[in-house]
């Protein structure tokens, strides 16, 4: 081995990995410091921690209404998701039929399609639903979003779960879907760990279709969406517009602290079964 | 099979249906959400083909897509054989790709639009180490707004597909690897004949992904980082199917170019896939 060549290497993979955690860091230090602070010293210690600018970006573009919006979405959509998905996945790990391998075929070909495709569409449902600028809407679209993937995920776990467990049950006198309840939803909940992290970053960080169906309103609109909208509130205060971003990231990236291996296995395994 | 399906009645409302839709839409001359529309043929397709923007979005999303994804698998690629070789740190490297790799599209793009500004990092950098010359208003420079568009991507998309492929590569046997290195072979002729004539599948899979994600997501980060400008600088297909759905009310035209898109969409899938099959 070229030892110059390995040398090399780790200088180019540490270039990147500084591209990528200066801009991080510029974020976090702008977010205590004015424009004139920024201007001047981009790459210091903020002069003083004040908190002045959260205080202005939460009020100036209601971020608080924002992150209660993404919540109370983000939420209610990975439950109904729940409820419609892990039967969906131990009827198809279940069954061998032609129909199931053909609902599974065509769910496996919607994870290709991005939702953006159809987002014209998407809104003119929303309007014919009668809940255009709605939060049901989003939380039900958001629900669709994550069918292919999250069943296609569970079932090929509940695939790995013995069928005797099924035949003894059912020889005791359970039905279908006490079967469910009791064996096979509980085994599976590895796999339901990680469809529920990956929809919560999905639907969190979601920004076009929550745009254009929830619309401007305050009462409405997810905090991704009134986060950039700093930019033309106060127009150039970017002390402001990074404490805003910020707050945004913050409570996905508390998620990442707290379940780290967890979520990563979720990307991981999200991104692999493509 | 009951229990199958209201998830599959769901898929089929919110996702195939409204796919099915922009063909209905692209033949009619509908203007807002609202409008009433008529069916007109071709009408909007003999339009779009005529339209001067609609050629320069082709042009820029071929740009887009022909540096981003290949650039991006193979860094990717590379990075992720790295991160295999379990280098010193590598612990700090997967933190910091994954970090990137849960920044929504919006928080990015406020990234992008604090380091870009006038008297942003990127700037205020050049000028420490003596590059002022270069500095220059990003955002608003014809020249350099299709390349901040494609480096977005780039700078959270690399380290993660990094990632990726690490894992895939540690999945795999591990004597295969080593025996080639065993018997002599450099890093760089392992990486490339070994490692990646095993993942070469996966490989494929994600650049098909990728070259999706590109071709499609751009709307949003456009949007919020030039509006397409100046001019017509940073329009992709992408970003034009939100700007004449939302901003100019012609739908019609608007899924025309929605047709465009989900067709090259399907072509170049089909033929990524083809062309970097898995051999094993």
């Amino acid at each position: 081995m070229r030892r110059p060549g390995l040398l090399v290497s780790h200088v180019l993979v540490w270039v990147y990995a500084l591209l990528l955690a200066l801009p991080l860091y510029y974020l976090l230090m702008s977010s205590f410091k004015d424009n004139t602070e920024i201007f001047t010293n981009a790459f210091g210690l903020p002069e003083s921690w004040s908190f002045e600018n959260y205080r202005l970006a939460w009020e100036y573009v209601s971020l608080g209404k924002g992150l209660t919006n993404s919540a109370l979405v983000t939420v209610a959509a990975i439950a109904l998701a729940l409820v419609v998905v892990v039967p969906a996945a131990y009827a198809l790990a279940t069954n061998s039929g032609r129909l199931g391998k053909l609902v599974e075929r065509s769910l496996a070909l919607g994870f290709l399609i991005p939702g953006f495709a159809a987002l014209v569409p998407t809104v003119l449902l929303a309007i014919w639903l009668d809940l255009y600028q709605t939060r049901t809407f989003l939380v039900l679209y958001y629900v669709g979003t994550s069918v292919p993937l999250s069943v296609v995920l569970i079932t090929q776990y509940m695939r790995t779960i013995p069928r005797e467990l099924e035949e003894s049950a059912r020889l005791d006198g359970a039905n279908r879907l006490q079967v469910l309840l009791r064996i096979y939803a509980p085994l599976a909940m590895p796999a339901v760990a990680t469809v529920m992290l990956l929809t919560f970053i999905n639907i969190w960080n979601e920004y076009l279709i929550a745009l254009v169906v929830a619309g401007p309103s305050t009462d409405v609109r997810t905090a991704q969406v009134a986060l950039p909208t700093l930019v033309t509130n106060v127009s150039a205060e970017y002390g402001l517009l990074t404490a805003g971003t910020v707050i945004t990231l913050l409570p996905i990236y508390a998620a990442y602290l707290l379940l780290r291996r967890r979520m990563e296995n979720a990307l991981v395994t999200g991104a692999m079964k493509g | 099979m009951i229990f199958a399906m209201p998830a599959f009645l769901w898929y089929l409302v919110f996702l195939v249906g409204p796919l099915a839709s922009v063909f209905v839409v692209s033949l009619t001359n509908a203007t807002t959400l609202i409008a009433p529309r008529e069916f007109v043929g071709l009408e909007n397709f003999r339009t779009m083909f005529g339209d001067d923007v609609f050629w320069m979005a082709v042009r820029n999303t071929a740009v887009q897509v022909g540096v981003v994804v290949p650039v991006m698998v193979v860094l990717g690629f590379m990075l992720g054989y790295y991160l295999f070789l379990r280098p010193p740190l590598a612990g700090l490297l997967r933190i910091l790709f994954f970090t990137s790799a849960l920044l929504s599209v919006a928080t990015k793009a406020m990234v992008f639009y604090a380091i870009l500004a006038p008297d942003g990092l990127v700037n205020q950098g050049l000028e420490t180490i003596g590059l002022e010359t270069l500095a220059r208003n990003w955002l608003a420079d014809p020249a350099t707004t299709l390349p901040v568009i494609m480096a977005v991507d780039l700078w959270s998309g690399v380290g993660f597909l990094a990632v990726l492929f690490g894992a895939q590569l540690t999945a795999l046997p591990a004597d295969v690897i080593e025996a080639s290195r065993i018997d002599g072979c450099g890093h760089w002729r392992s990486m490339w004949h070994v490692a990646y004539g095993m993942i070469r599948g996966f490989v494929g899979i994600v650049a098909m992904l990728q070259y999706l994600w590109t071709l499609f997501l751009s709307a949003a980060t456009v949007l919020l980082l030039t509006s397409g400008g100046p001019g017509t600088s940073s329009v992709t297909l992408s970003y034009l199917v939100y700007s004449k759905a939302f901003q100019q009310s012609d739908i019609g035209y608007s899924q025309a170019v929605g047709v465009v898109l989900f067709v090259l969409g399907l072509a170049g899938a089909v033929a990524i896939r083809s062309a970097l099959r898995s051999r094993v």
